[in-house]
């Protein structure tokens, strides 16, 4: 991993296009602000690692108790 | 073509094949999907994957979970689903089922664009959503 000290109001450029801005520097947090292309996603890793998570979830619920579920569900509306 | 999964066994066809433009986090080797709809499993549809490794899930419409439910899309999902205008889209959650508690994922909803058979899963920066917003079944 590359590891930069930066200051306040300083910046770090990524390739083509992406550039990393330190705001503001707290004692337990730093405000980053970041200019990407639409095209490429910028994500909160706890966020995006919580979706994948949620996702490995749902391709391994189980089938078992679908029919029960749906009958469940129905008799609610 | 006769799809078997564990949520059942459908019939589609080649053109109900669609190619997901911002695939599953997770599952990013898999791009075309099936969405799969029967009579045994309303009010869920199967979502299910044609590439490796094949991945099946429960859905769910959004808007039959949360009535309220709504999500902007940026322009580059605009582009990248080849909307135009007002077209009808279906915005699904990912359903998480455990036993008889199930949950549906709206914080990264599935939209699909029917006109052009394209898909993503979103992932917006900021959502009053949640990943696991109960469904209405105790």
């Amino acid at each position: 991993m590359l590891v930069f000290t930066r200051k306040r109001g300083q910046a770090i450029v990524i390739g083509d296009g992406i550039e990393v801005h330190i705001v503001r520097v707290g004692r337990d947090g730093v405000r980053i602000g970041i200019t990407a292309p639409t095209s490429v996603p910028v994500h909160r890793r706890e966020i995006y690692d919580q979706i994948r998570a949620a996702n490995a979830s749902a391709a391994a619920s189980d089938a078992t108790s679908l029919e029960q579920l749906v009958a469940h569900l129905r008799a609610k509306t | 073509m006769t799809v078997t999964t564990r949520f059942g066994t459908f019939d589609a066809t080649d053109a109900d094949v669609i190619d997901f433009v911002t695939p599953l986090s997770g599952f990013e080797t898999c791009k075309r999907y099936l969405l799969l709809s029967s009579p045994q499993i309303a009010p869920f549809a199967c979502l299910h994957g044609l590439d490796a490794p094949q991945p099946s899930f429960l859905a769910i419409d959004a808007r039959r979970v949360d009535a309220a439910f709504d999500c902007a899309l940026t322009d580059a999902d605009r582009q990248r689903l080849r909307i135009v205008g007002d077209e009808a889209l279906a915005w699904l959650g990912i359903v998480t089922v455990d036993a008889l508690d199930a949950t549906a994922n709206l914080r990264a909803p599935i939209v699909i664009n029917p006109a052009r058979m394209l898909g993503a899963q979103l992932i917006p920066l900021e959502s009053v959503y949640s990943i696991d917003h109960p469904l209405a079944t105790g």
